[in-house]
C-alpha cells in the first residue's frame, strides 16, 4: 500500500502518472475514473484502457459518481477487459468494501486508487465554481473516510477535516422530524413520496450493492412485485429494495441523485443504518472481512422486537 | 383572428375557463423541488422561469400504467371487460416546440397496424400549447435535429413571450378552435415579442450521414459500441422522460379469480426486455440495449414513419445518472469514417 502525498491542485497529475504507469506495466487492464464529457460541461465516468488517455482523468468535487457499481458483475463487458482499477473517495470504497464482503469481489481482483477527498457536490448543476457546505451531501459533513481506509494507492495529503461528534445534515433533521410524527403521518408522507415513482429503476441500476443479475422485480412466476407505476407497486418496491439494502448500504445517495423524480431515498436509508447500527452496532462498508448482520446469526442478537 | 394576446394576469381566466369546461389544465408546476408537467389549478401553480419540464407531457396521452381490460373468473365462464378510454380534454400549455414534434412519432406507432385508441383519444382531445424558448442550457439541442425554439410541428397554438403577456398564434382547426371557444380571456394587440433562445447547431452531426452509416450492416458490429454505451447503467430514466419513447408492456394483476390487465411503460433498456421465454437475449448486453435505442430514434423512426424520433429537447442528457451524452454518440457516428 502506497501513499501519494499532494497538495489538491496536483492530485490530478499524480493520478495520472500512476494510471499510466499501472497501464503500461500491465498490472491493470482499465481505469475506471472520472472525466469531462466532450463539451467539457460536466463530469461522466471514463474507462482508460491505454496509457496515453490517461491525462482525460479528472478530479474534483463534481465526481460525484460512485464508480464501485461498474465492478459488479452486471458489467460483463467490463470485467472482460480485465482487472480494473478504480479511482474512489472513501465514500465509494465503502461499497468495494461490501462487494468484497459479500464475496462479489475477490480482493486482489481490483486495484483501488484511494482519492483524499474535500467533499463533493450533492448534484454536478449546482457548482458554480466554489464548494459551499450549503452544495454537499449530508455524507460529507459527517465523512470518516475523506482520508480513504481500504486502498492499493492513496493519493493526497491527508484532509484536515474532523467529523462532528454527533451527525449533522439535512437528513438527519428530516429523519428526526419524521421520527416525531405519528405512524399515520409517517405512512401519509412515505405514500405520497413513493406516489411519484415512475419504475425507472435507476435508484436500483445506480446502485453497486443492487449486484442481483435478475431482482426480484424481474421475478414474475409469481410476480412479487407488482410492476405497475400505482401506489401499491411503488410502495412494495421502494419499500422491498430498502429492505434488501439494510445493514449493507453505506449511505453514497447514488440512489437519491439519480431519482428523476426528487424520492428522498437519503431519508429511507440512513434510517435503515441507524436502526442497524442501534440493533447490532455494526456500520457498513467498514470492514471487507466482516458480514453484514442480516446473513449472520449471533446468540447476542436482541429480541425486543419480538413482543 | 390575428394579432392575439393574452395578458400575463388572464392565465388564470384561461385556466378558470379551461377547468370549468370539464378539461384539465396540465402546465409546468413545482413538485418535490423541480419544474413538472402536472395539473394547474391556477395560475399561481405555474411556472414561468422554467427550461424544460423535468417529464415529458406523454404521460398525460400515454399514462405510466392504465387498466385496459378487467377480468372475473366465474363458475362456469371468464367475464371479460374491456376498458373504454374517457379521454378528458386536456390542454397541455408551456410544452416547448422540441416536444410537441414529438406527438407525430406516438401517433404514428400508435396508429401503425392497430389504432391504439387509448392514446388517439386522449391525443384527439389534447390541445398543445407551446410556448417558444426564450432560454436554454447546454443539454438543449433541438436545432441539430431540425428544429428550433418556434418550429410548429404538432403544436395546436404558440405563444411567444412578451412584455407581460404572450403573443398567441393559433396554428391548427384545433388551435382556433380552442381561441375561440376561449375568447373572452384574449385581447387583439401585437406586442414585441422576447428574443428567441436557439441552441448552438452541433458542428460535429450530420443526421443524414447517421442515418446512412446505420444502413449499414457493418456499424451493427463496430467496435465503437460497447465503448460508447460503456457507461451506461442500465436504467429507464431517458426512456421515461423521453417525449418519443413509447414502448409498453402488458401484465395482468391480481388474484387467480380476478384482476385487471394494465399497460405500463417499458424500457428498451432494461435487462429483461428482449427476453425470450426460452432464455435466449438477442440483447443480452447494456450496448446492444443502448445501440437499438440509438438506431430507434435516427434510424427504425424516420425509416418506419418518416417521422424524428429524436426531437432535441436534451432530457435523456440531463437525467442520465452517468451523463451519457447522445449528442457525443451522434458526433461520433457522423464523424467516424
Amino acid at each position: 500500500m502506497e501513499r501519494l502525498g499532494a497538495a489538491q491542485d496536483n492530485m490530478e497529475n499524480v493520478l495520472r502518472k500512476k494510471a499510466k504507469d499501472l497501464l503500461s506495466s500491465g498490472e491493470v487492464k482499465v481505469v475506471i475514473g472520472y472525466g469531462f464529457n466532450r463539451r467539457g460541461t460536466h463530469i461522466t465516468p471514463v474507462f482508460i484502457t491505454k496509457p496515453e488517455d490517461a491525462d482525460k482523468l479528472v478530479f474534483n468535487p463534481r465526481c460525484v459518481n460512485n464508480l464501485s457499481v461498474y465492478l459488479t458483475r452486471k458489467f460483463k463487458d467490463i470485467r472482460a477487459i480485465g482487472r480494473p482499477a478504480i479511482v474512489a473517495k472513501g465514500c465509494d470504497i465503502k461499497n468495494v468494501v461490501v462487494l468484497i464482503a459479500e464475496a462479489q469481489l475477490k480482493r486482489e481482483d481490483v486495484y483501488i486508487i484511494g482519492m483524499a477527498c474535500s467533499g463533493i457536490v450533492y448534484r454536478q448543476e449546482l457548482w458554480k465554481g466554489e464548494l459551499k457546505p450549503e452544495i454537499m451531501p449530508t455524507k460529507c459533513a459527517n465523512c470518516d473516510v475523506r482520508y480513504p481506509h481500504l486502498y492499493d494507492c492513496v493519493l493526497g495529503d491527508k484532509p484536515a477535516f474532523v467529523p462532528p461528534d454527533k451527525p449533522v445534515g439535512m437528513v438527519f433533521d428530516k429523519i428526526a422530524a419524521l421520527d416525531e410524527m405519528d405512524s399515520a403521518g409517517r405512512w401519509a408522507f412515505w405514500i405520497k413520496e413513493f406516489s411519484r415513482c415512475i419504475k425507472c429503476y435507476a435508484c436500483r441500476q445506480v446502485c453497486s450493492l443492487c449486484y442481483c443479475e435478475r431482482c426480484i422485480t424481474e421475478k414474475n412466476m409469481p410476480q412479487w412485485i407488482e410492476t405497475s407505476a400505482h401506489p401499491r407497486g411503488n410502495l412494495s418496491w421502494n419499500l422491498t429494495r430498502a429492505m434488501h439494502l439494510a445493514g449493507r448500504c453505506t449511505f453514497c445517495g447514488e440512489c437519491e441523485r439519480s431519482c428523476p423524480v426528487n424520492i428522498p431515498l437519503n431519508l429511507v436509508n440512513k434510517k435503515l443504518i441507524q436502526v442497524t447500527e442501534e440493533s447490532f452496532g455494526f456500520r457498513s462498508g467498514y470492514d471487507e472481512k466482516a458480514h453484514p448482520p442480516m446473513i449472520v446469526f449471533s446468540p447476542d442478537d436482541k429480541e425486543n422486537f419480538i413482543k | 383572428m390575428a394579432d392575439i394576446f393574452l395578458k400575463t394576469e388572464y392565465l388564470d381566466r384561461l385556466i378558470g375557463s379551461v377547468r370549468q369546461a370539464g378539461g384539465r389544465f396540465i402546465a409546468p408546476c413545482t413538485d418535490a423541488r423541480q419544474t413538472v408537467f402536472k395539473e394547474a389549478h391556477a395560475a399561481k401553480d405555474v411556472v414561468a422561469d422554467y427550461i424544460l419540464a423535468h417529464n415529458s407531457y406523454k404521460e398525460f396521452l400515454f399514462p405510466q400504467t392504465e387498466v385496459i381490460s378487467t377480468h372475473k373468473v366465474k363458475k362456469d365462464s371468464v367475464e371479460l371487460k374491456g376498458i373504454e378510454c374517457a379521454a378528458q380534454g386536456t390542454v397541455i400549455f408551456g410544452a416547448r416546440p422540441c416536444e410537441a414534434a414529438s406527438l407525430s412519432a406516438l401517433r404514428a406507432v400508435f396508429t401503425w397496424d392497430s389504432i391504439d385508441e387509448f392514446y388517439t383519444k386522449r391525443e384527439d382531445n389534447t390541445v398543445v400549447i407551446a410556448v417558444a424558448c426564450t432560454r436554454g442550457d447546454d443539454a438543449c439541442f433541438c436545432t441539430t435535429v431540425g428544429l428550433s425554439p418556434d418550429s410548429t410541428a404538432g403544436v395546436d397554438v404558440m405563444f411567444k413571450e412578451a412584455e407581460h403577456g404572450w403573443a398567441v398564434m393559433p396554428l391548427t382547426g384545433k388551435g382556433r378552435a380552442f381561441v375561440e371557444k376561449h375568447k373572452d380571456v384574449f385581447e387583439k394587440a401585437a406586442p414585441a415579442v422576447k428574443p428567441l433562445f436557439y441552441p448552438e447547431k452541433i458542428k460535429g452531426v450530420d443526421i443524414e450521414k447517421i442515418k446512412e452509416r446505420l444502413s449499414k450492416k457493418e456499424h451493427y458490429e463496430d467496435p465503437v459500441w460497447p465503448e460508447l454505451a460503456r457507461k451506461c447503467i442500465g436504467c429507464g430514466a431517458c426512456t421515461f422522460t423521453c417525449p418519443t419513447c413509447h414502448c409498453f408492456d402488458i401484465i395482468d394483476e391480481g388474484t387467480a379469480y380476478e384482476g385487471e390487465r394494465r399497460k405500463n411503460w417499458d424500457a428498451c433498456q432494461f435487462d429483461h426486455f428482449t427476453l425470450h421465454a426460452s432464455g435466449h437475449n438477442p440483447r443480452d448486453t447494456q450496448y446492444k440495449r443502448w445501440r437499438n435505442r440509438f438506431m430507434c430514434k435516427f434510424k427504425f423512426y424516420p425509416d418506419k414513419f418518416s417521422s424524428k424520433g429524436c426531437v432535441g429537447c436534451g432530457r435523456c442528457i440531463r437525467v442520465c445518472p452517468v451523463r451519457l451524452d447522445i449528442t457525443e454518440v451522434m458526433e461520433e457516428m457522423s464523424l467516424r469514417p
